[in-house]
């Protein structure tokens, strides 16, 4: 290995239902060796568990098939290997999907691994008969009383390393925590011990620089320009905005940037950004691998859509693996009305009047509801300016949002067909509409907890095709 | 006394764990950095943000990045699942700490 080898990943996937389209231009240009994508976000995992509890061979994140289609040929071809949580909570079946997919298009040889061992959702019983799955927050005893919906411990970057040593093409994980995916290219590919009690400092910093990389890609365009406050007014494309890529060296410094014949930016800013993004303790970044300290990290700018990253420490690992358990808590539901010019606001409370009284009526009790305006605190609710009510009367217009929570799905049906009738009962000058407010979203509540390395078997195989 | 606008001397970004939202805010330079530090402490951040931070804010300085990062507890209405904010997840928290003002 020589010392002067770089390794390329792009970060091309941050979200379940991103775009292809940046991976695509990366593939083009042949400017990167590894594709990361992440698609686990908490939420997903729960959409996912209702998509298995249908059809069980669903389960995983569907935009897998596209991906298939249109990308994996063009990654086989060019030798770019892509890396992946998007097997879900069903891996095997979203290989055997890819598997056919490819197929179908007349690939054969190409190799796809799966990583499970995260999922525990057949095992809670056992777990907490073993007196664990207390909350790790509050300390409170794990209960069945509310329907566990996903169980999946963040597991580390081991399996990734091993998939790739055996030679995989595309890895199809279940919940390696996001940064893993990158710690485990580069494990890879540069010869990391990931595993083992006794690592040097040097070890240690090392993975930490790799988790670090991986944090800063795991979300795709906002690395690279996307959401950017940093820079606004953005004085670069969006439409086309080019992913993130990492060049790692054997040392763990990474320099990242970005295609220059695409949109977006690759700054000092944007990096900056993406790095304090869903971190808590900048000293103390847990990760199933490797603690990480980003308190020391030097951060420059090194040329046009080039910044460079360095001197990131490591420390042990933590004691025990983090698990989070979905708990089926009801249904949200919403509807949106809007109200014109003149008496915007009176009208509104009118309404509001009216729907109060109507629901005081109802066989199916709503009791936890809010009334928010749109224009005025829909977003920052009682935390944002009110203007005067002489102020509201004389806007152009303003949206309502019922937002309410309920056990019983028929709630949702009753509470909003039950009002329509202020369309023509109510307040002039109003606008229903017909078509938004999605009913009966899984209220869904998070559990996180806490469970010990040894109960904990993260399996890889391989699957040709 | 002076009053100094958050948006013109940081930018922010926030986003989710569970019902916790962090808010990293990012100063425009060295100097910037040394007066957030001094003026914009986790007590003004929760005081600014009323009833939508039950919980406590704790403040960690990043000064390799000449940013603070705020971590709100029971920030959310129970987590991105069982808000019923439209704000559901928290991103626009840091909008939201952009529009203070600090006297200095």
């Amino acid at each position: 290995m020589s010392s002067d080898k770089v390794v390329r990943v792009a970060g091309t996937q941050g979200f379940y239902g991103d775009s292809p389209m940046g991976a695509m231009a990366i593939v083009m240009n042949k400017a990167a060796d590894y594709l990361m994508h992440d698609s686990l976000a908490e939420l997903t995992l729960s959409i996912l568990q209702k998509d298995k509890m249908r059809d069980p061979s669903l389960g995983y994140p569907r935009d897998i098939e596209l991906h298939a289609k249109i990308l994996f040929p063009a990654t086989i071809k060019s030798g770019i290997k892509v890396v992946t949580d998007s097997g879900g909570l069903n891996p095997a079946a979203a290989a055997e999907k890819v598997k056919s997919i490819l197929q179908a298009q007349g690939i054969s040889g190409a190799k796809i691994a799966i990583i499970t061992g995260d999922n525990k959702i057949d095992e809670l019983k056992d777990l907490k008969e073993k007196g664990l799955l207390a909350n790790m927050d509050s300390g409170e005893a794990f209960s069945f009383d509310k329907m566990p919906t996903h169980a999946n411990v963040y597991i580390g970057a081991q399996g990734v390393k091993d998939a790739l040593d055996q030679g995989a093409d595309i890895i199809l994980a279940g919940r390696v925590a996001d940064p893993c995916l990158m710690l485990g290219i580069l494990a890879h590919e540069f010869n990391w011990t990931i595993e083992g009690d006794n690592l040097s400092q040097k070890q240690l910093d090392l993975l930490a620089s790799g988790i670090v990389a991986g944090h800063v890609l795991e979300c795709g365009g906002q690395a690279s320009g996307g959401n950017a406050y940093s820079e606004w007014p953005m004085d670069y494309s969006i439409h086309d905005l080019g992913y993130p890529i990492a060049h790692v060296s054997a040392d763990g410094s990474t320099v990242f940037t970005k295609l220059d014949n695409q949109g977006g930016k690759m700054s000092r800013n944007t990096v900056r950004e993406q790095l304090v993004y869903e971190i808590h303790d900048p000293a103390n970044y847990l990760t199933p691998d490797v603690t990480v300290d980003l308190t020391q990290i030097k951060l420059e700018e090194i040329g046009p859509n080039k910044v460079k990253l360095t001197n990131v420490k490591g420390k042990p690992k933590p004691e025990k693996l983090k698990m989070t358990i979905g708990q089926m808590e009801g249904y949200i539901s919403e509807q949106f009305f809007f109200f014109s010019w003149p008496y915007a606001w009176d009208k509104i409370k009118k309404f509001e009047e009216g729907v109060k009284g109507i629901w005081k009526r109802l066989p199916y009790p709503v009791k936890d509801f809010e009334f928010q305006y749109i224009g005025v605190d829909g977003i920052h609710r009682s935390a944002a300016p009110r203007p005067s009510d002489e102020e509201l009367n004389n806007r152009n217009e303003l949206g309502l949002r019922i937002v309410i929570r309920h056990e019983d799905p028929k709630t949702s049906q009753a509470a909003f067909s039950s009002i329509i009738c202020l369309g023509l009962n109510g307040p002039p000058g109003v606008n229903a509409m017909p078509g938004w407010g999605k009913p009966n979203r899984v209220m869904l509540g998070l559990w996180p907890t806490l469970i010990p390395r040894e109960l904990v078997h993260p399996v890889t195989k391989i699957i040709e095709v | 006394m002076s009053i100094v606008k958050v948006i013109d001397i940081a930018s922010a970004r926030s986003g989710d764990k569970n019902n916790i939202c962090n808010i990293g805010v990012m100063a425009n330079s060295k100097a910037d950095y040394q007066l957030l530090k001094e003026h914009l402490t986790s007590e003004k951040v929760k005081a600014h943000f009323g009833e939508l931070i039950k919980g406590e804010v704790i403040r960690y300085e990043w000064e390799a990045l000449e940013s603070l990062n705020f971590v709100c507890y029971e920030a959310l209405d129970g987590g991105g699942a069982r808000s019923r904010r439209m704000d559901n997840l928290g991103k626009n928290f840091s909008s939201h700490l952009l529009r203070m003002e600090l006297d200095v």
